[in-house]
């Protein structure tokens, strides 16, 4: 008799999870009453693993600000925002449990300008960046940040305003974009660290190999 | 004509032969092992390529969780290699082993020495222990199938990819020779494979659409391979990636049973180049499909094939470690559905 079972439609993987023996974590999303809803599961039968599941969920609900509902959770305003959830999954795998989990700050310091940058949150899912320097190549810089944060968030620009950007869903999730405000200074890093994690498991020819 | 329902190893060794089956069978001539599965069952990579045990306990879900009707347990490519000495990189449990090509281990055709403990290695022991085990639990019920690596693959990582295929433009009677002797532990492998119990056996040989053309197959491999169906008594399923259809006319004509082919290829035109010569299997996409999108475009290339009469349904080439196990569990389910879709009322 099968010992999986379908358990909806898996968005994100953890190969090996680096904080709980190697083994794969993965993160789920089925859709209930036209709601989706997301859990995680790992098949591994090591003891701890619910111990570890639920950690790494608690550190979701901390970093992302989603809701818990026993194993499952899901985003306050309902909407699916997958992509920031596989970010924000990532996130808290990687989160030391030694250390505890607190949330992110809407302020960074970007080396890049050597500024300050700060998301404030304008309400109704809408957000703008500022920053302390006002210097062309800063403000072109918070431009670009915003473009990640926008990139990553799934979000979308207001109309006819280079500033500022909001949630489709039009709710605030202060505690997300501030987990995302850290990985939008550095876009192209996320993508390559994706692109290599595809690349990563797939069998080449001997003749597709790096020699 | 009806059919009367068959168990999964019935199905494949029918389709294998060319003849009837109840349904279009589920056929993996290669890996199914994914880092979930690995977990499921507690044989995760590098270990479930070396020890036996693990490496049926691993092979067995893709009958048992995913539904496949059969089961193949040589996950890599690399095993007989390890044994000829080639040096290795058994990476971790998210990766694939691999020879390290860039420290060959043969230069001239007097280079190439099969061990005395060829079979004994183990790597290779290793193998056909794992299928001895798979035969005993399953071997009733599911089409169990071995992998003996070809003499071109064999070439590239004992040789090196660009000495190996240099040679083959400088000196091909040379090339012929290495091709010949190396032959021997195809042969080997794939003797002690089918006597502990394999049904089948994958031949993969990677004389590869982007690196050698159909006219090369023809002048290096095909002649050698329909030697290879006389020495291996059990049905073989030539197996090499990329895009093949200027070769397939020469596959068609070796003998072999199955050509695991890549989704570069069209499966109708694939068709209508082998036309009933040759059963062929594969096809479904890993990259694109397999890993990075849902059962429903799963479900769609399932389609495709058997709307195209592909006789035997599966994975175009080993699968991507992290691939989903809902992915994988589509392809029988849409072969299911597919046939009752179809069925005719009586």
């Amino acid at each position: 008799m099968a010992l999986t079972q379908d358990i909806g439609r898996r968005v994100e993987l953890v190969s090996m999870d680096s904080r709980f023996h190697d083994i794969s974590i993965a993160l789920y999303r089925q859709e209930q009453d036209d709601r989706p809803v997301f859990h995680i599961h790992s098949y591994s039968g090591l003891d701890g693993v619910s111990g570890r599941i639920d950690f790494v969920a608690h550190a979701m609900s901390v970093l992302g600000d989603v809701v818990r509902e026993g194993l499952q959770f899901h985003f306050p305003c309902g909407a699916r925002h997958e992509l920031a959830c596989r970010r924000l999954f990532l996130e808290a795998c990687k989160v030391d449990p030694a250390a505890g989990v607190e949330p992110r700050p809407l302020s960074v310091s970007d080396r890049k300008s050597n500024a300050d940058v700060t998301v404030v949150s304008l309400g109704e899912g809408v957000y703008r960046l500022t920053g302390d320097a006002g210097d062309d190549k800063s403000v072109e810089r918070r431009l670009a940040i915003g473009a990640g944060l926008v990139k990553l968030g799934q979000m979308k620009w207001i109309e006819g305003d280079k500033e500022r950007f909001a949630f489709p869903c039009g709710q605030s999730h202060d505690k997300l974009v501030g987990l995302l405000l850290l990985r939008a200074l550095n876009v192209r890093g996320v993508e390559r660290e994706e692109q290599m994690a595809a690349a990563r498991g797939q069998l080449l020819a001997p003749s597709a190999q790096k020699q | 004509m009806t059919v009367k329902p068959m168990n999964g190893r019935e199905r494949v060794l029918a389709a294998l032969r060319g003849e009837a089956v109840d349904r279009t069978p589920v056929c993996n001539p290669t890996s199914v092992a994914t880092v979930e599965l690995m977990d499921l069952v507690d044989a995760p990579f590098p270990d479930a390529n070396r020890k036996p045990e693990l490496m049926a306990r691993l092979a067995a879900t893709g009958y048992t969780e995913l539904g496949f009707d059969t089961i193949m347990p040589v996950f890599s490519i690399i095993q007989e290699s390890s044994a000829l000495g080639c040096k290795m990189q058994w990476e971790q449990k998210d990766n694939w082993p691999t020879v390290r090509m860039r420290e060959p281990i043969w230069v001239e055709p007097d280079d190439i020495k099969i061990p005395t403990d060829f079979l004994t290695h183990p790597d290779t022991k290793c193998v056909l222990d794992a299928i001895r085990i798979l035969k005993k639990e399953y071997g009733n019920d599911v089409a169990i199938i071995g992998k003996t690596m070809g003499p071109w693959t064999l070439g590239y990582h004992c040789f090196g990819v660009e000495p190996f295929l240099l040679m083959s433009l400088d000196d091909p009677g040379k090339t012929k020779l290495c091709l010949d002797r190396m032959t021997k532990a195809t042969v080997d492998f794939g003797v002690a494979q089918i006597e502990a119990g394999a049904d089948a056996l994958t031949l993969p040989d990677h004389a590869t659409g982007d690196l050698v053309s159909g006219d090369y197959y023809k002048r290096f491999l095909r002649d050698l391979h329909i030697e290879l169906v006389e020495r291996l008594p059990v049905p073989l399923i030539l197996h090499i990636c990329g895009r093949t259809l200027d070769r397939m006319e020469y596959i068609a004509q070796t003998g072999m049973a199955a050509f695991h082919y890549d989704s570069k290829n069209e499966p109708a035109e694939a068709m209508d180049i082998v036309k009933e010569r040759i059963a062929l299997v594969g096809n479904i996409n890993n990259p694109e499909t397999l890993f990075a999108k849902g059962p429903e475009e799963v479900r769609q290339e399932v389609y495709r094939n058997l709307d195209a009469g592909v006789p035997l349904v599966g994975p175009e080439c080993a699968i991507p470690l992290q691939t989903s196990i809902e992915n994988l569990k589509e392809i029988p389910r849409a072969v299911k559905d597919w046939h009752r879709d179809h069925s005719t009322p009586n």
